[in-house]
């Protein structure tokens, strides 16, 4: 159990066309794997396999040791999820998507309990009793992420999480997901944002027509060697 | 570019298979109502028109009779249905066919249709009219819901706006467009309608079946075309398509399955329809006692002796020149006649009253505007049903008071005995029935006729206006 | 289980604070509310008119004491007099008016000929009963389907669209689970308001406490399965919101109305009622003619029939009323197979339609239904065959004072015949119909979950 989340030649095909090939991937608890790769690459498509909402052609997926495809339901006892476009039940308050999403993840947490994650991942208070429906995309954001925290997962999946917020949000954004990592989740982030990637990345992969094409520590590039390498795999 | 437009929704249209096929079913459906329209309507024709030279052979070729004995014989009317009842049966399968004419008896209408199914009759027939009235406009929803919505969720009506044509303009666009498909599915249905009606059905080419059958269709493009506006207008004003299209099949039902009942149930609830059993008490009552209580059947009778005596000069009804027994019968005739047909006017009042709801509801309702006047012009609405039972109750007194004229002029008084020849009923016309005028059928409507008129006006103007408002971006 | 609650929970949540469902639940309710009223209003007055005729069969026996001071000769108090066969409804009808608004429910009768006087028609307003009844049982069988589909159209697809399923199925539960919490809140709502407006109309209707509750309740239930089945077949084809509103407004459109109305089509060509119209024409021939027959034959006829009265006195003269109401009675004999016949078929169209209801299952339930209130075709042939035994007894009644020539005197009205008849239930037809549903319904669910077995769920 030293991996929170494996992939062994995972691969998966869509009628003729191969999404992704043989992937293979080991992220340990507490660390931060970013993915880059343009659209279409199969950023979402691994993150799709890990959460089980499509099934792998061949290989296989694993959350916290178990096989995702064989596990359908119980893995994601052991995850997180933070769509692009974070989408709520819009008749329903802040506070009430994140109580039902919170209870089904099997906590009951109290509504004070409940307004301190809404707080803390930086929805004004105000807003937490407000319907959803007036959120915007920012807002939703932000009690995806509180859905997220509330969860205390091993693994998080973020799927270009901070695409819509605004840079101070961003930022928050990037803080928050250090502090988790710190407290030992997995964090595995699709994203198109190379210099958050450089930023709180522990190791960035970078992805091309399926293939996971080179993985590099963060710690050890620049920026701009990182973007130079970015643009070198996609024009080859 | 307002043509180009309505091109792109014809074409774009026709190629969506699903919508394809959803037409070919309804064009197919209206094309078996035709059919089967017609050949219900040549089924109960025969069976009517069978009938009816029956009983006419029967009465011109009766044994000796006396004349009383040949009143209470009595004949027979027989419904013939409208000749474009077969697109339309309206309340021809609720209402009866034959009415036994007798002498001092007004007898109902007996043997309707509806009388003689099960339940199962209660869920709606399958006739031109139903497909029209129901089918063609949740086959307009489908086809209009996503008029503006889909052009929004795809990003297209900022591009077409931004290349300077108005709201305004794009809906009419839309409108002519989607009603030149309408008319494709349903031309072919009233052309074959009309082919059957005059090619070779054996129908009456009737200049007035010609005006009937233009006004039913004239009638039917309206609705439509009301339809059509009303969904674009109702696909501008949503964001989404799938609210749209669940708003339009909200207003569908609502106008099409919920209101048309309860309209008529709570007209026939507030004005309580008298039983038969009871008018007929009071229709005797008033006959015996005389209509104010006053004037009493035996009175009366007197008085006509009196008189008749006095104008003679003679003292005994046996000594008069006329038969009183005649004479008698006639005034008897007159008068229960006179009382039945006021009691059969407010029975008719009250049942005119209890539609008039269902009429006041077409202001709200254009399906319950173009029932009625599709009815109308297929001559199976309430009113052509009264006017047939008008004419057979006047053909009964007049049949009546001929025999009893013959009685009275012809035999003798107190003679029951005398048999007039076989002869004497040849004189006699049988009855026929002439279906109204198209006017007089359009004049019974009037309401029904301005609410459809409404409708047209306010769903092209307030409708199209409301279109101004609807959010862009 | 307890994710299950969690579930339905938020459904309320969801439900609660969403107006479009509030209104049409509402509505729902509303028009249940007013089936209910309309029925039993309807009913009552029926109840009403029928009292009504007590009192004009004992205002008409007064006209006659009075226009026939003394003794009477019974012919002329049998063809002045009139009483009533009347059709009482059934308990149950107010749910379930069926045809008792397009058939009469009384029938005035004379000593006359019977035929006659059988079909006469009530005074009956074509637009209304063209519209039909808004009666608790339309409420069910047409709009109860609707508010399902209303309720159910975007069970799953709104989800997609409003893009929260992702994150739902990110929480570790199952989508059979979240499907299957859906319908059952849908469940529980839609059956607690049918089961309710059905409960209230019988106790409104202040029904007889029998086994039709049983029935009535189970039909309802299993009635609104149905359409969640539908519902759930069509949710299995993972298809977008409008494309499974219309395909569930499509198939009520067919099992409520094109379907019923093929059969309609198909019943009157299969199974012809052409009777109708000979038999009133041939009754007049045949009651007229017997004035000029020679009264001996007529009588010797009659005789065959009823020869307890063959020993009475030869008739003399040009008229007498034995032998007047001899030959009205000889008129029915002569159309007795026509009339029978007539009814055959009628029975035999009946019979058609509750063997091709299995093709509907609206058709079926709103069957059963009538079938249970007894306001059907059945029913009403039932009712005219006490009335024909009614006039029966009316002739055996009057004939000894016919035969005999005995005075007709006052006491003699207390002893006359008093006709009553109660529809009664028809339950073979009730559970042969709820044996069609319950297979209806299994064979729906079956469908629905291979269909969900067979597509793979997707999430967008």
């Amino acid at each position: 159990m030293e991996f929170v989340l494996e992939a062994k030649q995972l691969s998966k095909v869509y009628q003729d066309k191969l999404a992704l090939k043989g992937l293979n991937l080991q992220i340990r608890a507490g660390e931060i794997f970013c993915l880059l790769g343009q659209n279409g690459a199969g950023k979402s498509t691994t993150i799709n396999l890990f959460l089980g909402f499509i099934t792998p052609t061949s290989g296989a997926a694993y959350i916290n040791g178990l096989e995702v495809a064989r596990n359908v339901t119980e893995v994601k006892k052991y995850l997180a999820y933070i769509p692009e476009n974070v989408m709520l039940y819009p008749n329903l308050t802040g506070l009430e998507n994140l109580a039902l999403f919170s209870s089904l993840a099997g906590f009951d947490y109290s509504k004070e309990e409940l307004m301190e994650y809404l707080v803390r991942s930086g929805l004004p208070a105000e807003a937490a009793s407000r319907r959803v429906g007036g959120y915007s995309k920012g807002m939703r954001q932000k009690v995806g992420i509180a859905i997220a925290v509330a969860k205390h997962a091993k693994v998080l999946l973020l799927d270009e999480p901070t695409s819509g917020l605004d840079p101070k949000a961003s930022n928050e954004f990037s803080e928050l997901l250090l502090r988790l990592s710190d407290a030992g989740t997995g964090i595995f982030m699709a994203t198109h944002d190379i210099f958050r990637s450089k930023e709180v990345g522990t190791r960035v992969g970078i992805m091309r027509e399926g293939e996971l094409v080179d993985v590099l520590p963060a710690a050890d590039l620049e920026a701009n060697e990182l973007e130079k390498l970015y643009l070198n795999h996609m024009h080859i | 570019m307002v043509k180009s437009i309505a091109k792109k929704e014809f074409v774009s249209t026709l190629r969506d298979s699903r919508f394809v096929a959803l037409s070919v079913i309804v064009l197919l459906l209206l094309l078996a109502a035709t059919i089967v329209g017609l050949h219900s309507y040549k089924t109960l024709q025969a069976e009517r028109d069978t009938a009816q030279e029956t009983v006419n052979d029967q009465f011109v070729s009766a044994a000796d009779r006396h004349p009383h004995r040949m009143a209470h014989y009595g004949s027979y009317a027989f419904r013939p249905k409208s000749s474009i009842s077969f697109l339309d049966f309206g309340m021809d399968s609720y209402t009866g066919a034959s009415v036994y004419m007798e002498a001092h008896r007004q007898n109902s209408a007996n043997f309707s249709q509806a009388q003689q199914s099960s339940s199962l009759i209660r869920f709606g027939e399958m006739t031109v009219a139903f497909v029209l009235q129901m089918l063609i406009p949740l086959l307009i929803i489908f086809l209009c819901f996503g008029a503006f919505t889909q052009e929004k969720e795809t990003g297209t009506l900022k591009i077409l706006l931004s290349q300077g044509i108005s709201l305004r303009q794009m809906a009419w666009a839309k409108i002519a467009g989607y009603s030149k498909v309408v008319a494709l599915v349903v031309a072919p249905a009233l052309a074959l309608a009309s082919l059957l009606l005059f090619g070779r059905g054996g129908f009456e080419l009737g200049g007035d079946v010609v005006i009937r059958l233009l006004l039913f269709m004239l009638f039917y493009l309206v609705y439509f075309f009301i339809f059509i506006v009303l969904s674009v207008v109702v696909s501008a004003l949503h964001q989404r398509s799938s609210t749209a299209l669940v708003t339009l099949l909200g207003i569908w039902i609502l106008f099409c399955v919920i209101t048309p009942k309860a309209a008529a149930n709570l007209g026939a609830n507030l004005y309580t329809t008298p039983t038969k059993a009871q008018m007929e008490a009071d229709v005797h009552e008033e006959v015996a006692k005389g209509i104010d209580g006053h004037n009493s059947q035996d009175e009366r009778a007197e008085a006509l002796k009196q008189e008749l005596l006095e104008k003679y000069n003679v003292e005994t009804l046996e000594e008069l020149p006329v038969n009183f027994d005649g004479i008698l019968m006639a005034l008897g005739e007159e008068q229960s006649s006179h009382v039945f047909q006021e009691h059969f006017d407010e029975l008719t009042g009250t049942f005119e009253k209890q539609n008039s709801i269902s009429e006041y509801v077409g202001l709200l309702n254009p399906y319950l505007a173009v029932r009625h006047l599709s009815m109308g012009m297929a001559g199976s609405d309430f009113s052509h049903f009264i006017h047939f039972q008008k004419m057979a109750e006047q053909y009964r007194y007049n049949q009546s008071q001929k025999l009893n004229h013959i009685q009275a002029t012809q035999l003798k008084y107190g003679d029951k005995e005398t048999r007039l020849s076989s002869e004497t009923w040849k004189d006699f016309t049988p009855f026929t029935y002439e279906t109204p005028p198209a006017g007089w059928a359009l004049g019974n409507h009037l309401l029904s006729l301005g609410a459809m008129l409404l409708w047209l006006v306010l769903v092209s103007t307030v409708g199209i206006r409301l279109i101004d408002k609807t959010k862009v971006a | 289980m307890k994710i299950f609650r969690i579930l339905i929970k938020y459904e309320w949540l969801n439900f609660r604070a969403d107006k479009g469902l509030l209104i049409l639940t509402a509505l729902t309710l509303f028009a249940g509310l007013y089936g209910i009223y309309y029925g039993t209003t309807e009913i009552e007055r029926q109840r009403e008119n029928i009292a009504a005729l007590d009192v004009l069969t004992e205002h008409n026996v007064e006209e006659m004491k009075v226009k026939f001071l003394g003794d009477a000769d019974a012919g002329d108090i049998g063809y002045y007099h009139s009483t009533f066969a009347v059709n009482h409804p059934d308990s149950w009808a107010s749910l379930s008016l069926g045809q008792r608004d397009v058939n009469p429910y009384y029938l005035k009768l004379r000593l006359l000929n019977l035929q006659s006087q059988l079909y006469d028609t009530e005074n009956i307003n074509p637009l209304k009963v063209l519209s039909g009844n808004f009666d608790l049982a339309f409420v069910l069988v047409y709009l109860f389907p609707l508010l399902i589909i209303g309720l159910c159209f975007n069970i799953l697809s709104a989800e997609k669209e409003q893009g929260t399923l992702p994150l739902l199925l990110s929480q570790p539960i199952s989508l059979p689970l979240v499907v299957g919490a859906k319908l059952t809140f849908r469940m529980m709502l839609v059956l607690g308001l049918a089961l309710l407006l059905s409960v209230v109309a019988m106790v409104w209707g202040q029904v007889v406490p029998d086994v039709r509750i049983g029935i009535w309740l189970g039909v309802v239930l299993l009635y609104c399965l149905f359409w969640f089945g539908v519902a759930f077949l069509v949710a299995a084809l993972q298809k977008n919101s409008a494309f499974n509103a219309v395909t569930l407004l499509g198939v009520w459109l067919l099992l409520t109305i094109i379907i019923p109305a093929l059969l309609n089509v198909y019943v009157a060509v299969k199974q012809p009622v052409p009777q109708a119209l000979e038999l009133t024409i041939k009754q007049r021939e045949v009651v007229h003619a017997g004035w000029d027959k020679p009264k001996r034959e007529t009588m010797n006829k009659f005789f065959a029939h009823y020869p307890q009265w063959t020993d009475t006195t030869e008739i003399q003269g040009r008229f007498a009323w034995r032998w007047y109401y001899a030959f009205q009675h000889l008129g029915d004999v002569a159309v007795e197979d026509l009339a029978r016949d007539y009814q055959e078929s009628l029975q035999a169209r009946h019979q058609l339609v509750a063997q091709l209801n299995v093709l509907s299952v609206p058709v079926n339930v709103q069957g059963i239904f009538n079938a249970m209130a007894g306001s059907d075709l059945p029913s009403h042939l039932a009712f005219l065959q006490s009335a024909s035994r009614y006039h029966d007894s009316l002739r055996e009644y009057y004939y000894p004072f016919l035969f005999n020539q005995v005075a007709f005197t006052h006491a003699d009205y207390d002893g006359e015949p008093r006709h009553s008849f109660t529809s009664s239930p028809d339950f073979a037809t009730a559970y042969s119909g709820l044996v069609k549903l319950v297979v209806s319904v299994l064979l729906v669910y079956a469908v629905a979950l291979l269909l969900f077995r067979v597509k793979e769920a997707s999430v967008k």
